[in-house]
């Protein structure tokens, strides 16, 4: 690990003691007019239950061509912030209108941190996913973090209305370090779905998991 | 003796004679003979074979051989086997397909939009439903595309993508396991299988029967594919799927891999013009939709 790392991720932590938190911007996906159910300060709910499948908090409601959208609340935390002047208006698709304060927990910010090390693989469509029979053998044998993927493995299969389609890894060589997926878990398009570590930062990230496990309280 | 199957020809001529006029009866409101051209490629090729480990694995190999020449293999191509030595289900569970059993993987391109691609498996589960009814035997489709008769299990399909490791082309291999005059089965499935023979107490002619199983294929897929094509309502086909899936109503088991760790119990309140089930979690009574995983009924 150089100097000039460890010097970076004390300056990350010493951000994150600052400021334990997650701002979370809510955005919305269609034009159409909104009203807000929440207000500044109030605290809401994210995604609950054993399946992720109890929708959180309604922040507000979007109402296209006499069509209610409801948005739920995806994580939990306080509304931190609310562009009050669309209240009862129109916006257009893609506008921020409100932000969520989400405090981080030591997992969060271990993950928060490894973000910027890992290389992510993201899902290529919005299924469900599990590890390729190859990869999922390897690692009830060895354990996760000594299984290595590179460029043109099969990684995953993604399953969606019962065809499953093997998913290729694209990326650095590396260990498969941390999993954001549980196997059957649907995952929207774009989320990431494993985090690859090259074998240049295997030191660097245990440096960073066992000083955040350690200082954090 | 070869293995009797049937040929591309007499496909068109089944299909001319038999599907299309049985088609204009009862969808008038559709272009018939524009969405049989459309779904025209199934069954142009079909290779028949007396044994098999997996047709889907020898689909692969005739695409391996194909683009060994630099040629790929014809979108359409349809595989027959009389038995399968290794057959699997998903999750590796277990298939038994003897003599008797119409055992056929069909190989097409994925040229299909994301919106219409989700729904071919539902497309094959819909033609193998139409043909056994046609024969007179009760059958429904459980969702995803499961058949069952009087409770116990007909058919199974597979649906997979191959990308041709040396073209980098991409297939949707459709696999369709029936059985048909194949009475008996390993003590494991005894009690959860049945096949038309035993369901109507008479035998099938499986020529006839693949032939009609391959143009209600050409019907199905051609219908998906002029729907993409035009960008019309999934809804014209998904109208007709719900009329033979019989799921909505029942108390079901929900999970991924629904037999090694079974999720939640829901009721299943609709079916989404995209494939998706609605579910109302019983504990919950929260509405979900999902797109992925199985249902046992409860």
């Amino acid at each position: 690990m150089s100097q000039q790392e460890v010097t970076n991720y004390d300056a990350v932590l010493a951000r994150f003691r600052e400021d334990p938190f997650a701002y979370v911007d809510i955005h919305v996906m269609h034009t159409g007019q909104i009203r807000f159910h929440v207000h500044e300060g109030d605290k809401v709910e994210g995604l609950t239950g054993d399946f992720h499948h109890i929708k959180g908090t309604l922040l507000c409601e979007l109402t296209r061509e006499r069509n209610q959208k409801p948005i739920h609340c995806i994580t939990n935390g306080e509304v931190s912030f609310v562009n009050t002047r669309f209240d009862g208006q129109f916006v257009q698709a893609g506008e921020k209108i409100m932000t969520i304060r989400h405090p981080l927990k030591k997992r969060e910010i271990i993950e928060q941190i490894l973000r910027d090390v890992l290389v992510p693989f993201a899902a290529p469509e919005k299924a469900k996913y599990y590890f390729a029979m190859d990869i999922q053998n390897r690692i009830e044998k060895f354990g996760q973090r000594s299984v290595s993927v590179q460029e043109g493995d099969e990684l995953f299969t993604m399953s969606l209305m019962k065809r499953d389609t093997p998913v290729f890894y694209t990326g650095a060589s590396g260990l498969i370090h941390s999993v954001y997926f549980k196997p059957g878990q649907s995952m929207e398009l774009g989320e990431p779905l494993v985090g690859i570590c090259p074998p240049e930062k295997i030191v660097v990230v245990e440096k960073i998991i066992t000083r955040v496990k350690a200082e954090w309280e | 003796m070869g293995v009797i199957f049937p040929t591309p020809d007499g496909l068109v001529t089944y299909i001319n004679q038999e599907e299309c006029p049985r088609r204009f009866q009862t969808c008038s409101h559709l272009p018939v003979a524009e969405i049989f051209r459309y779904g025209g490629m199934v069954g142009s090729v079909i290779h028949a074979y007396s044994t098999l480990p997996r047709c889907m694995d020898q689909a692969r190999e005739l695409i391996r051989q194909q683009s060994k020449q630099q040629l790929s293999l014809a979108s359409g191509t349809m595989l027959f086997a009389e038995t399968l030595t290794g057959s699997k289900g998903r999750f590796n569970r277990a298939w038994h397909a003897p003599c008797g059993g119409l055992w056929c993987v069909l190989t097409v391109f994925n040229q299909w939009s994301r919106r219409v691609a989700g729904l071919l498996p539902l497309a094959a589960g819909v033609a193998v439903c139409e043909t056994v009814q046609q024969a007179g035997v009760t059958v429904q489709i459980k969702w995803v595309n499961d058949l069952y008769s009087n409770g116990l299990k007909l058919a199974g399909l597979l649906a997979t993508t191959h990308v041709c490791p040396v073209s980098g082309e991409e297939y949707i291999f459709l696999g369709i396991g029936l059985n048909v005059n194949n009475t008996e089965f390993p003590s494991a499935l005894a009690d959860i299988a049945t096949s038309m023979s035993s369901q109507a107490g008479c035998d099938f002619n499986l020529v006839d029967l693949a032939l009609d199983v391959l143009a209600k294929l050409v019907w199905n897929i051609g219908l998906l594919c002029w729907i993409d094509e035009y960008d019309k309502p999934l809804a014209l086909f998904m109208d007709r799927y719900r009329d033979l899936c019989d799921s909505v109503g029942r108390r079901v088991r929900f999970g991924f891999n629904v037999q090694e760790s079974p999720g939640y119990e829901a009721l299943v309140t609709g079916v989404q013009d995209d494939g998706g089930l609605v579910l109302r979690h019983l504990k919950d009574h929260v509405e979900l939709v999902e797109h992925g995983g199985e249902i046992e009924y409860v």
